[in-house]
């Protein structure tokens, strides 16, 4: 007898619409920096900051401060833990949505 | 949520920064003067000069990005396009024009402006291989490739009017771009903390 598929189960921590957004902004690139992310999400400052401590804490995305002629910069990378869960979810959401497609 | 256009996000911002062309776009025009000899350009010490200009004139073009847009450091396969393209881009110039009009033995010889007809080719190349690849650029490059291709083109070499044309578009549809990353990405001053890198 076939064993049933698991239930696509969603990742609540990417999920929600601000990491989500700012993880798939990062999975396409080496890195980036606050500004670039801010401007890429539509996020404001805060809300960014927020997000960003959350990931770093789940070990999703790792943040380097660092001075660029003598200005603070914050730079932000995917960790390989980030970026299994990031393509994971986007597989999980496609899933639904091809069943979604095909029930009657 | 839209995940092409947050993907594309990077992509946009590489390759839409179109302030970079204004400057840019004065090379080609600048060469072709100093190629005809025409006045002080003839000098090469003047037309250096005029290079050197040009590059310190993208110093603050890139400023303005960076503090406005800020900076990221483009994926792995997003550098193996660019270095793809770049290798199209010798192949498609040197080998269309030799074989356009040169005065080599396989060469078809046709009556076409080979510069414009090779140059449009490779930007639009390289905007497809970007993955953004706009109307503007269809239009823009599009019509240099069609008027470098018009066998009308008879005579002495038409290299440096290829190259004229190409400069003036290059402007052009750096002025397009650059409006296109400003409806992407915001007006620059648009931005709540106006570019603070630091992290709150």
């Amino acid at each position: 007898m076939r064993e049933p598929k698991p239930e696509p189960v969603l990742d609540r921590l990417v999920h929600e619409p601000g990491r989500l957004a700012i993880l798939t902004v990062l999975s396409s690139v080496t890195d980036a920096d606050f500004v670039f992310l801010q401007r890429a999400t539509g996020l404001t400052k805060g809300n960014l900051s927020s997000h960003l401590t959350k990931l770093e804490e789940a070990g999703l995305v790792a943040i380097e401060k660092r001075f660029v002629r003598k200005k603070p910069n914050t730079n932000i990378a995917l960790t390989e833990v980030g970026r299994m869960r990031i393509t994971q979810h986007w597989e999980q959401l496609d899933h639904l949505r091809r069943l979604s497609e095909h029930s009657p | 949520m839209e995940r092409t256009k947050l993907e594309m996000a990077a992509a946009n911002y590489t390759y839409l920064r179109g302030l970079f062309f204004i400057p840019l776009g004065v090379l080609p025009i600048v060469s072709a003067l100093g190629n005809t000899g025409w006045g002080p350009l003839r000098n090469t010490w003047v037309f250096l000069a005029v290079l050197a200009l040009i590059g310190i004139t993208c110093l603050p073009i890139n400023n303005f990005y960076n503090k406005h847009y800020g900076t990221l450091r483009a994926s792995a396969g997003q550098q193996a396009r660019a270095a793809a393209a770049v290798v199209l881009a010798i192949v498609v110039v040197v080998g269309g024009s030799t074989l356009l009009r040169s005065r080599a033995s396989w060469s078809l010889d046709l009556p076409v402006n080979a510069t414009a007809v090779t140059l449009s080719l490779v930007i639009l190349l390289s905007y497809a291989a970007g993955r953004v690849l706009k109307a503007h650029h269809l239009i823009i490059w599009g019509t240099v490739l069609v008027v470098g291709a018009i066998p009308l083109w008879d005579g002495a070499d038409p290299s440096n009017i290829g190259l004229a044309i190409v400069g003036v578009a290059l402007m052009v549809n750096g002025v397009f771009d650059h409006l296109l990353f400003v409806r992407t990405f915001g007006a620059p001053a648009g931005l709540e903390g106006k570019g603070d890198n630091a992290r709150a």
